[in-house]
């Protein structure tokens, strides 16, 4: 959580090294968890979060009551002991339930507490973090709601999001027109419920769909947001005029021959870092 | 912050058979954690449940975390359906560590489709057809290295390090602060669109400017160089 340094030395190796290409990456040096309360009938716990590479650092979530999706945080990646108390119990006394989740680079996952209280589990999910089709959305149902055996939900004018899809099962994503539209829940046994959801393009979504004092309520979970027009390409954000003498990242170009251009480009644009055109009045 | 619960039912942990995985038994939740976790929703929560009559059971793994020594509580985490809480728009960007601070352009897509940067080569410029900083998803913030004539306001981009400060002042006078995770260079030919623009799950902040050697005859670099930041607060 508070590692971050070992990017310094991928960030070296990338100004030494990479001449005019290679997609030198990022280090993988983190990824992302969060967690759920999706059992109706449990109680709130406070989760606790544990690397098992790093005992003496952890998180701890207080109060995560039912319908309840935590932020995501910001982990090193490695594996995680996830566990559950009672709210409010001492965190030396056995975890009403445990899993062990592994965070990888650039990936986000959801640890839920799923199923009712008698026959609770910790389900592990992937959440996705790729871009949807132009002009879509991309969603998917976490089925929280005990009232309903099955649920079958769809879009207005798109696919259907899930069918058949079991309380405490977590079902695949889909591409979905964005913009203001209207989803169609319908519980096995009971009318469908039309429900109004604003779903940006470019991003992704987990409909939580929840017991309510009467049927159900669905509650829209960001899972990751992108830019809703994706530009195409690169961006020209040069003019060429310290090409010669210029950014560091050039200098390949002060090979021999060119070393009389170099003179005369060089006396009409000194490099003087520290005071280039970064002060306008 | 805290609404109530709803569907579920008041004695919900109160009755039922005893499952495997149900929790040992608690009659008293210790008080001092109690007070310590001062939150309305927490305190909420546990005047519902705390007085739990559970018959004990056996925990199902034995998995136990380690006496922590320093952890991160996070209180009151209740509902929260985050659709990405709305930023208002940059105005200017800063970059103490490499002497920039410039006001900020808004940036579209050409009819092509391609990010056009902007006309001042002193003025950086925000693509405002991504998020805004602070919002989550990958906001990006494009400037020029050179003009014709000489340095622009991103020349030093490739200077910035890890952990350097990048400030961006927002219209509503607040100002949202993310730190250099790293530095990458692509060949335009081969930009990393869904590296860039892509979804994340957090605020995400990206600086770009141009790179590498200049071709002459396409009158262009023929890198984008690319620095991703994340979001301190």
């Amino acid at each position: 959580m508070r590692r971050l340094v070992r990017a310094a030395g991928v960030v070296a190796l990338v100004a030494a090294g990479s001449v005019g290409g290679g997609t030198a990456q990022a280090a993988d040096t983190n990824g992302l968890l969060r967690l759920a309360h999706l059992s109706p009938d449990t109680p709130a716990v406070d989760v606790y979060v544990d690397a098992v590479a790093d005992p003496d650092a952890g998180i701890t979530l207080e109060g995560v009551s039912y319908g309840a999706v935590s932020d995501y945080q910001d982990v090193p990646v490695g594996s995680y002991t996830v566990s559950m108390r009672q709210a409010g119990a001492s965190p030396d006394t056995p975890p009403v339930l445990s899993t062990t989740v592994e965070v990888t680079g650039d990936t986000a996952r959801t640890v839920a507490g799923v199923g009712l209280f008698a026959d609770l589990g910790l389900a592990i999910i992937d959440d996705s973090l790729q871009t949807p089709p132009a002009d879509q959305s991309r969603v998917r149902i976490l089925a929280g709601a005990s009232n309903a055996e099955t649920i079958d939900v769809g879009i207005a004018g798109g696919p259907s999001v899930a069918t058949g899809l079991a309380f405490a099962d977590t079902s695949e994503y889909v591409d979905v027109p964005a913009g203001s539209t209207s989803l169609t829940v319908a519980a096995e046994g009971q009318a469908p419920a039309e429900l109004p959801v604003d779903l940006a393009a470019g991003s992704v979504y987990s409909l939580v769909v929840l017991d309510a004092d009467q049927g159900l309520r669905v509650e829209p979970v960001l899972d990751a947001a992108g830019a809703a027009v994706v530009p195409v390409g690169g961006v020209e954000t040069g003019a060429g005029g310290t090409a010669d003498t210029g950014p560091s990242a050039s200098l390949v170009v002060l090979a021999a021959g060119s070393a009389a251009a170099v003179v005369a480009a060089g006396t009409r644009f000194r490099r003087r870092p520290g005071r280039h055109a970064t002060h306008r009045p | 912050m805290s609404r109530p619960l709803r569907g579920q039912p008041a004695d919900g942990a109160a009755h039922g058979p005893p499952g495997r995985h149900r929790a040992p038994r608690r009659d008293r939740v210790p008080r001092l954690r109690r007070a310590v976790a001062a939150v309305a929703v927490v305190a909420g929560t546990v005047a519902l449940f705390a007085p739990s009559s559970d018959p004990a059971g056996p925990a199902t793994t034995t998995a136990e975390p380690p006496a922590a020594v320093e952890r991160t509580v996070l209180a009151g985490v209740d509902e929260q359906y985050l659709t990405s809480p709305e930023a208002a728009r940059p105005v200017r960007v800063r970059l103490p560590s490499i002497g920039v601070d410039s006001t900020l352009v808004d940036l579209d897509v050409d009819g092509a489709g391609v990010l056009v940067p902007p006309t001042d080569f002193a003025s950086a410029g925000w693509y405002s057809g991504g998020p805004a900083p602070g919002e989550v998803g990958p906001s990006v913030i494009a400037g020029h290295v050179d003009s014709y004539r000489g340095p622009a306001v991103f020349f030093r981009l490739g200077e910035l390090a890890p952990g350097d400060d990048v400030l961006v002042d927002r219209a509503d006078g607040t100002t949202v602060r993310f730190t250099v995770s790293g530095t990458e260079r692509h060949p335009k030919d081969d930009f990393p669109t869904e590296e860039v623009y892509g979804p994340t799950a957090l605020p995400v902040l990206r600086l770009i400017t141009c790179g590498g050697e200049f071709d002459r005859d396409l009158r262009s670099y023929r890198d984008n160089v690319v620095v991703t930041t994340r979001l301190v607060g």
